[in-house]
Parts: structure tokens; sequence; C-alpha cells
């Protein structure tokens, strides 16, 4: 059967990208989850997985091109059973659905296996340091298009055509920081948010990650940020109403806990990829997701599955950061989990004074879905799992 | 081992763990953290790449000595100079 191959929407208020590169040529042959075509977003460059097993038959748009959401990218023959009718998802409506039924958008989790840092250099065409200083200098994807058609564009191209067309109006960066501010304008105007805080001891899970770590080699040692993680994801999938999408005026909670991981752009932004599954995987494999994960965030090149699979997110401003954060929830998704620094403070208990690791989490959670009661339950059983670590 | 490619080397690493920063732009004194947000996993990978770059061990504990591109120089020199 043959069938279109639309650009999806990749988030709230993403409108248009700007076609990078094909993966896939006429004529060849492409699997589920496999990537087709990379793009350039205002969130970096994301490789589009196909959706169905197919083989190419045209594609209709050139690299360097920009194109709204919807656009037909390619065409398609489907080689496997066909899943479902084409419909392309329209730009105007609410972000497409990371596990629209119904409709043909692309997968939202990547059929095949995750190899960490595949796909980070394989098909960029734009040295990392080279699109960092492009984004200081405010140049776009277009504007170095040209110079990409010749080959890899170090920072010296940059700075040559930089040169050569000194302040540009509009910045990759601006763009990013006007994506973020729509959609966070978007989750301030559309969901009345309500939020809790409690303060948890991290001495056990602390402690626990010490004695795991000291017998590991460091490239297998695990991070606070995975605990918390997982705890966060196995509470969402315990205690219902925080995960899953609020679409159409009513709560679709998902069964599979996709935890977004708030990770920053060095330079300014943060993007929100999502670690499939974070529930149900070991802390080991966990801990390989996430820094497959990072390690494409830092060379700006996502894969649409991850970009758009998350249905809980967890953010956290690191050890230099402060007490508490309450941040904004970002939509559909219902439910949001700050991680404030965690830091020795004076705790309390069984009438003793210790101190403690103190870790402070804050939940911003959508009162459509749920209230206080429920959230205060949410929150506390995130503390309780990272209390007996070896439940993980 | 030779101050000139140890720097080398280490900047290459980093620029491995980091390819969003310029190897120019390091200064060698200041905490990578605060010079270049580095985060908890940024810090792990680079530990993960100098351990395995000089095949030394790095217990958790000493992940502040390499902070900075000079502290790690010294951690590394040390570690060297120990086996001899």
């Amino acid at each position: 059967m043959e069938v279109e191959f639309p650009l999806p929407s990749l988030g709230a208020d993403m409108e248009s990208a700007t076609l990078t590169e094909w993966l896939k040529k006429p004529g060849d042959r492409i699997r589920r989850g496999e990537p087709l075509v990379t793009v350039e977003t205002t969130k970096g460059l994301i490789d589009i997985e196909s959706y169905e097993d197919a083989q190419v038959l045209e594609q209709l748009v050139q690299p360097g091109s920009k194109v709204a959401v919807g656009t037909v990218l390619a065409r398609l023959e489907v080689t496997g059973a066909a899943r479902a009718p084409q419909a392309p998802p329209a730009p105007q409506s609410a972000p497409a659905p990371p596990a629209a039924a119904g409709t043909a958008a692309p997968a939202s989790v990547p059929a095949r296996a995750e190899t960490p840092g595949e796909g980070v250099t394989r098909h960029s065409r734009i040295s990392p340091a080279a699109r960092r200083r492009a984004l200081e200098l405010g140049l776009s994807l277009e504007q170095l298009g040209r110079e990409a058609a010749g080959g890899i564009v170090h920072l010296e191209e940059v700075e040559k055509l930089a040169a050569a067309a000194p302040a540009a109006p509009t910045g990759a960066r601006a763009a990013m920081r006007a994506t973020i501010g729509a959609a966070m304008a978007r989750a301030k105007r559309e969901i009345p948010h309500y939020y809790l805080g409690h303060h948890a001891d991290f001495g056990p899970a602390r402690d626990w990650l010490t004695a795991h770590n000291a017998a590991l080699a460091v490239k297998d040692r695990l991070i606070d940020a995975v605990l918390i993680t997982k705890a966060v994801a196995l509470a969402a999938a315990r205690i219902e109403g925080f995960n899953g999408y609020f679409r159409n005026g009513r709560f679709e909670p998902s069964t599979a806990v996709h935890a977004g991981a708030a990770v920053a752009v060095r330079g300014g932004g943060l993007v929100a990829p999502a670690l499939l599954d974070a529930d149900r995987k070991d802390l080991a494999t966990l801990m390989q997701d996430f820094s497959a994960l990072v390690t494409r965030v830092r060379a700006g090149h996502l894969r649409s599955g991850e970009f758009t699979a998350a249905t809980i997110t967890i953010t956290s401003l690191g050890a230099d950061g402060v007490d508490a954060l309450f941040p904004i929830i970002n939509p559909p998704q219902v439910a949001i989990v700050g991680a404030g620094a965690i830091r020795d403070q004076a705790w309390v208990r069984d009438g003793q004074l210790l101190i403690r690791p103190v870790l402070t989490l804050a939940l911003a959670a959508d009162h459509r879905v749920t209230d206080g009661r429920s959230g205060a339950r949410f929150l506390r059983a995130i503390a309780d799992l990272l209390a007996q670590p070896d439940a993980l | 081992m030779d101050p000139t490619a140890l720097r080398t080397k280490l900047l290459s690493l980093l620029a491995g763990v980091a390819p969003d920063i310029e190897p120019g732009s390091v200064d060698p004194e200041r905490a990578l953290r605060e010079q270049f947000d580095f985060d908890s996993m940024d810090a792990l990978h680079f530990a993960t790449a100098v351990s395995e770059a000089f095949g030394i061990e790095i217990a958790e504990t000493e992940y502040p000595r390499l902070a900075s591109l000079h502290a790690a120089e010294q951690l590394v020199q040390e570690r060297l100079a120990a086996r001899g």
C-alpha cells in the first residue's frame, strides 16, 4: 500500500522544520523505527523514524527546504501489514500525540535497540562546536546549508559565514527560547497547576549508591539522577493520575511510563527527551539510556521517538542548584517533578537531631486530573521508594 | 608524561565528552561545571574517558579532582608517576 510520510509535530507549538538530510533514498527499504530523514528544529537536529516497514518511492522535499508540519516529505510503499490509514497531523491542533491511536504518527517507540552514541555523528554535517558557534552568532541552518552541501561545516566556515553576513536578526538560540516560551505560555494558560513540596532523606539512596559504585568501573557507575528518575517512574506507574496526557478535554492515562528527562542545552534552553519504559528498566539499563540521551543532546541530535514520547517529566538543577524548583507542566502531560540540589541539612528523626543529605521534591500537577490529596500520595511514594533503594 | 601531550590528550577527551564546547576556549584553572555548565552526567563521562584513556582507577570520592583541566592534569600525572 502506498502512503504519504508527513512532517510530524515534534512537540507543543512546533510549526515547521528545515529538512537537513535524507537518510534513505528512493528504492531503499526501511524498517519500522529506523530513521528516514533528519530535520532541524528550534531544538536541534532530530532523526524522524519510519512508522512502518516500507520501501521509499519518492522524496518530495529537498534538503535545505523549510516546510510546515503536515507537509508530505515522501511517498512510501508499505511492505509489512499496514497499521493505520494515513492522516497527517494538523498543524493548528494540539501537539501531535506521541502515541496517537488511529493515525499514522511516526513510531513513538523506536523498534530497534538503542545504541549509545549511534547516530550522533553519522549524519551531522556541521560539527557540534561549529553548531554552537553558529547559535551564538545567530546563524540558522538554512544559512549554513550551502556550506554543508560541500561536506562537513567546521568552526572556520561558520566564522567565515558570520563575517560575510553579520548581525543576523534572529538566531537559532532565540528560536529555541521562543519555542520554550510558547509551550510554557500555553501550559500556564491552559493547565490549572497546583504545587506540592516534600523533603526526602536521601541518605539511604546515597549510602546505597556509594556501596554500589565502589565495586564498579567508572563507566558502569550510577548517578543520583537515575535513582530519582526510577523512583518517580515507579510512583507514576503505581499512583493514578500523573502519567499520561490531557487531550480533547479528558485525561488519557498511559500504561507505559516514558520519563522525560529535562537536560540543559549549553548556552541556553533545554530539551526533555524521554527515557522509554523507565519504570520497567533496571538501574544499569536506565543509566545507559540516560547516558546515551545526554550524549545525543550534547551533539544536538535527537530522535523523533524519544522527542515526543514522554508521559511525565523530571527536572533537576543539579549539584549547583538551589533547594527547590517548582516546574511548569510540559503539555499535554499532566505532571512534572522538580528535584532540588541534595544538601546536608538538619533532620529530626525519632526525637534525634541528625545531619542528613536532603532532597527537596516538588510536584506540579494538573488540577483537571488530580487534587492535592493524590498529589501528596504521589510525592510521598517517591520519597518512600528513595528510602528503600533496594526496591528500585 | 610530557605536559603538552597530556593537555592535548585531555582536551581531546573533553571534546569527545562535550562536542558542543570549543577546546580552544577552555580555561584550565576554572571548574568545568562553572565554565561549561557541566552536569553530573558530563562529569561522569569525563571521568570515564580519563580513566579509560590512561588506564587509571578513579574512585567516586576523587571526582572533585577532575573539576578543572588543570586539576585533571595533576591527578593523571600523580597516577602515572605512582605506577612508575
